[in-house]
């Protein structure tokens, strides 16, 4: 369904060719006219048509789900709309008062004081103000924003990509080869200086008044961006130099719209890193996913609606339905909305149950309509969620690492019903739990990362949540053996699963802390921190392998060299060679005895971070260089003489002098040398 | 000016202090100019090179002390490009395959066919062999050990090699069958000191009996670390004092303190502490097997002897886990945690019988 609105959305005149025709089966079927509407608006002109207000027409295809007119539509136009069935429910349907949004109160707040505060220009604050709004895809950013503007009657003027297309046209492709206007024909500047462009023409002109517009109200206009010129993904730099000038200049707000995914380089933090932000002052807020209350309230709002409209024709889905397709959607209204568009149609001689939730197991359909408990239901809903997901029209479901980490490290239990409580045999008690909660297998699965990647996550951050020992070190013990099953190489992609299996469901069985529902409360937030395994491993084999180059003419094992040779050096007054040799001991050699090593410094992650390890992160080597000057031995003064000794930095000079040689070959040895090659480590 | 280890390493057979039968066995071996392969094994810093250096010599000569460092490339035939860094004389080769790691069969098969292959040019003064030197021939593959037993066979004609490794355990039986097997042991506590004692006196200095001694206790006989010890000493005081206090390298020091760290207070808490010593000790390029068995030790010379069996099984249980697994982090921490364990129930139920 979410390809079908975006089919709309990108082009418009193609669709109709050949998305329509697999439709139309279905609008046929129910009876229904199956021309869609959208015709005649090329992409050309709707970047145009968008900034000024007037052409409002019905037709006008809808690139986002949350949309509504920039202008109020007439009652007229809006009723004559409803009754085309094609057009998408999302449209339709857009929210056009605060009621109507599915978004929290406090967050509509949020944004609305920000307008309220940042519109009025002349109340003193110079120069242009920023926003960003983050969030999940669906969430309801761009209706928020459009309700609040049209709330606070100003116009929102929003900036789209020009499509290449613009001059590709035949006309003009024609036109390119014709010599006599080679000189207009490729008229394209980049995107970024059109974009610039369209800033200060937003910044500086009024949209031209209308007839039936109420003249003579001072213009209040908002600057939108969703779209960003692909230049801004390559070098972000470029678009802070633009904001920076815009915090100058601009006069009115600048609201830029950007969505979270889970797919590594968020583009909210590469379009607007930590620094850029503070140093702008950007106002950054941040959405959640749709809560499932406030979607089943739309949801049911548009049966409704449609229902009655349809007068008959349009099954209504039973609350069950709307529950599990706001499950499905996992907080995306936009997909939970075209889902039911989708279903609707479908027609009641379909059996709703059967059509849509084929991976449903039988007992499902017993579960879903299971008289529920307690309180709102809540707890069987998530776990029935968990179980199935739709087999259509249910939005991949994915966590955000952080989250996929509470999941196992918090251990949500249940309590069981009086009555049906496996009993252990005595011997055994001690490993009584109560109802998991999560499905470890599933969390791993939607946190898209690899088994490996996630235990070392667990292992970084369990021995928090643990207040006895001995589950400690159960629960180790567990890790271990998941680390155990994915060795051998040959067979670790198979393994892989089975190991982070093991590791998930050993640490949360382990914590008997954690066992029953009830005493589950008592751990509050913890922080949670990237692994350091990957970089200290990183750094122990570069040592390693620096020191068997450095050190390579006293001719020992690698063992020996950095267990014995390497520490005792650092003890000796001995004269290095080179200078590589004498920082290398001094930063590997020596090693700071105080009590509480300061040099790893926890990287606390994110609730939004991606679950990618930066392996080249230095903020270690950084550590290492600072220490430095405090961990000069006593000696530091005679050593560092030394580099003026003959052959200090003199690669050919690197003879193994500490091997048993005479001192009088030493003259031969430039001449006999082959091949000496330099191994003064990086 | 280098290091007393190098300083006064003997450079021929006659010279060499301790094991002088065995020595002269090798001289004899090498009188006649030629001699079978050779398995040289011995724990580290029993003088294993220090008597394959002198054999080299008493077979060409001084010409094998001058040394030249080289760096070879070597492409696999998967077209992997290995490189290795091979210490060379005009009569030999010293390699440590196992730096190439999982390709080391490619470094052994290559490098010994371009030496084997390249003749003597004035054999007439020379011996019509090179010699090829591979340490750490244990930590080879299995691959590389079968590819070596077929290259010995092939170029016996002119080339010998010499392995030199800790333990013969981990080589192949037809590897060791093809050679003789030298073993090297450590020098006994009293060979140390006269070394110490010999190697102090060429220095000028006098060196006081009591020290020494303790000096070849502390250093476990291990004759590399004794000079080196010695060495410390010399720089941390002197005269030397009877009741001087030896040196201890930083780690072993930061591992001991690690272990009291364990043994002082057993909680969730100070497991997390002793993985941040952990993570340092390996930053500062110790191996996992190390620490786990320094480890080992110090919390073993640390607990009850109602424990010792327990904990020394779990120390085994958990470096055969190291081994295996590809994560050291993991097993040393499993390790520590379950000792902590152990120890704390061990420590309670002690508790609980005192108080009834």
């Amino acid at each position: 369904m979410s390809k079908l609105s975006l089919g709309r959305k990108t082009s418009s005149g193609k669709l109709s060719s050949w998305v329509q025709p697999s439709f139309g089966d279905f609008f046929a079927g129910s009876g229904l006219n199956s021309v869609p509407s959208s015709k005649g608006l090329s992409g050309e002109s709707k970047s145009k048509a968008r900034s000024s207000s007037t052409d409002v027409g019905g037709k006008k295809p809808k690139k986002r789900k949350g949309e509504p007119q920039s202008s109020k539509p007439e009652p007229g136009i809006f009723s004559n709309r409803q009754g085309s069935q094609d057009e998408p429910w999302v449209d339709v349907h857009s929210p056009q008062t605060q009621a109507e949004l599915a978004v929290h109160k406090k967050k509509v707040e949020e944004v609305e004081t920000w307008l309220k505060d940042h519109l009025d220009t002349k109340s003193g604050n110079k120069g242009g103000s920023v926003l960003v709004l983050t969030g999940p895809s669906g969430c309801g950013k761009t209706a928020t924003l459009h309700v609040l503007a049209k709330d606070s009657s100003c116009h929102i003027q929003e900036w789209t990509n020009p499509t290449t297309a613009e001059y590709r046209t035949d006309e003009s492709f024609r036109d390119s080869f014709d010599p006599a206007s080679r000189f207009n024909s490729f008229h394209s500047s980049s995107q970024t200086a059109a974009f610039q462009e369209f800033l200060l023409r937003a910044n500086k002109y009024n949209r031209l008044q209308m007839s039936g517009d109420d003249a003579g109200a001072p213009e209040r206009k908002i600057v939108l961006v969703e779209d960003f010129p692909n230049q801004f993904y390559r070098q972000p730099g470029c678009l802070h130099d633009i904001l920076r000038r815009y915090r100058r200049t601009g006069r009115c707000p600048l609201v830029f719209i950007v969505s979270d995914s889970l797919s590594g380089d968020t583009s909210s933090r590469l379009l607007f890193p930590k620094d850029v932000q503070e140093e702008l002052s950007i106002h950054s807020i941040s959405f959640n996913p749709v809560a499932p209350t406030s979607m089943m309230k739309v949801l049911s709002r548009i049966a409704t609606l449609e229902a009655s409209k349809s007068a008959g024709r349009n099954s209504v889905p039973d609350k069950a339905t709307l529950e599990q397709l706001c499950s499905g959607s996992s907080g995306d209204v936009r997909s939970a909305i075209n889902s039911l568009q989708f279903f609707s149609y479908t027609g009641a001689d379909f059996s709703l149950e059967q059509s849509l939730w084929a991976s449903k197991k039988g007992k499902s359909s017993t579960a879903a309509s299971k008289p529920r408990s307690k309180g709102r239901g809540r707890p069987a809903k998530a776990s029935t969620a968990l179980e199935e997901s739709p087999a259509i029209g249910g939005k991949d479901a994915s966590l955000f690492l952080f989250r996929a980490l509470g999941k196992i490290l918090y251990c949500k239990r249940e309590s069981y019903e009086e009555g049906d409580v496996p009993e252990l045999p005595a011997h055994l008690s001690e490993h009584q739990r109560d109802k998991l909660l999560v499905d470890p297998e599933l969390v791993i699965e939607r946190s898209h990362m690899s088994g490996e990647f996630f235990n070392l996550y667990l292992h970084q951050n369990y021995v928090d949540f643990f207040s006895d020992v001995e589950d400690v070190a159960r629960a180790s013990e567990y890790l271990s053996d998941a680390d155990f099953l994915t060795a051998e190489w040959t067979s670790r992609s198979t393994m892989l699963g089975y190991g982070s299996s093991v590791a998930t469901r050993g640490l949360i069985h382990s914590n008997a802390a954690r066992a029953q529902a009830a005493h589950q409360s008592s751990v509050g937030f913890k922080p949670l921190h990237k692994p350091h395994w990957l970089h200290i491993n990183k750094t122990f084999r570069e040592n390693y392998l620096t020191a068997q180059s450095l050190f390579i003419s006293f001719c020992l094992t690698p063992v020996s060299l950095v267990t014995e040779l390497v520490p005792y050096l650092a003890k000796l007054s001995n004269p290095m060679r080179n200078q590589a040799q004498i920082t290398f001991i001094q930063d590997v050699g020596h090693l700071s005895l105080r009590r509480f090593p300061g040099r790893l410094q926890l990287e606390a992650l994110g609730d939004k971070d991606p679950g990618l390890l930066d392996l080249d992160s230095d903020h270690e080597d950084t550590g290492t260089k600072s220490t430095e000057p405090s961990t000069q031995n006593p000696l530091s003064g005679e050593t560092i003489a030394v580099p003026t000794l003959p052959n200090s930095q003199e690669p050919g000079g690197d003879l193994p002098a500490s091997q048993p040689q005479p001192t009088t070959s030493q003259a031969l040895l430039d001449e006999e040398d082959l091949l000496i090659e330099e191994y003064d480590s990086d | 000016m280098s290091l007393w280890v190098d300083k006064y390493r003997p450079t021929s057979l006659a010279k060499l202090d301790y094991h002088k039968e065995q020595a002269n066995h090798l001289k004899n071996l090498v009188q006649c100019g030629d001699f079978p392969h050779l398995l040289v094994y011995g724990p580290s810093g029993a003088g294993k090179k220090t008597r394959i250096m002198c054999l080299l010599r008493e077979l060409y000569g001084a010409g094998v002390e001058k040394l030249r460092i080289e760096h070879q490339s070597i492409v696999a035939p998967s077209k992997k490009k290995i490189e290795i860094n091979t210490i060379a004389s005009n009569y030999h080769l010293e390699v440590n395959p196992s730096d190439a790691g999982n390709s080391d069969r490619v470094v052994i098969q290559e490098l010994i066919k371009t030496v084997a292959q390249s003749q003597q040019i004035q054999s007439s003064t020379q011996r019509e062999f090179k010699v090829v030197l591979l340490t750490e021939v244990d930590r080879l593959t299995k691959d590389a050990q079968h590819a070596l037993r077929r290259t010995m066979e092939k170029y016996m004609s002119t080339c010998r090699l010499i392995l030199c490794c800790n333990s013969t355990s981990k080589v192949i039986s037809p590897i060791r069958s093809r050679c003789l097997a030298v073993r090297v042991p450590l020098p006994s506590t009293e060979e140390v000191c006269s070394v110490l004692m010999s190697v102090c006196k060429k220095e000028g200095l006098l060196l006081p009996a009591e020290l020494a001694r303790q000096v070849a206790e502390k250093s476990g006989r291990n004759l590399r670390k004794a000079l080196l010890m010695c060495e410390a000493c010399r720089v941390q005081q002197y005269p030397f004092s009877a009741d001087q206090e030896i040196p201890a390298t930083d780690w072993e020091v930061y591992l001991r303190e690690t272990a009291n760290a364990i043994v002082n207070q057993q909680s969730p808490q100070r497991l997390l502490e002793v993985r941040a010593r952990l993570y340092e000790l390996l930053t500062h390029c110790i191996p996992a097997e190390i620490i786990m068995k320094g480890l080992v030790t110090e919390l073993l010379s640390n607990c009850d002897g109602h424990l010792k069996p327990e904990v020394a099984q779990m120390a085994a249980y958990y470096e055969h886990r190291l081994q295996l697994g590809n994560k050291a982090i993991y097993h040393l921490e499993a390790f520590v945690a379950k000792f902590m364990a152990i120890y704390k129930k061990f420590m309670e139920d002690g508790l609980d019988n005192f108080m009834f």
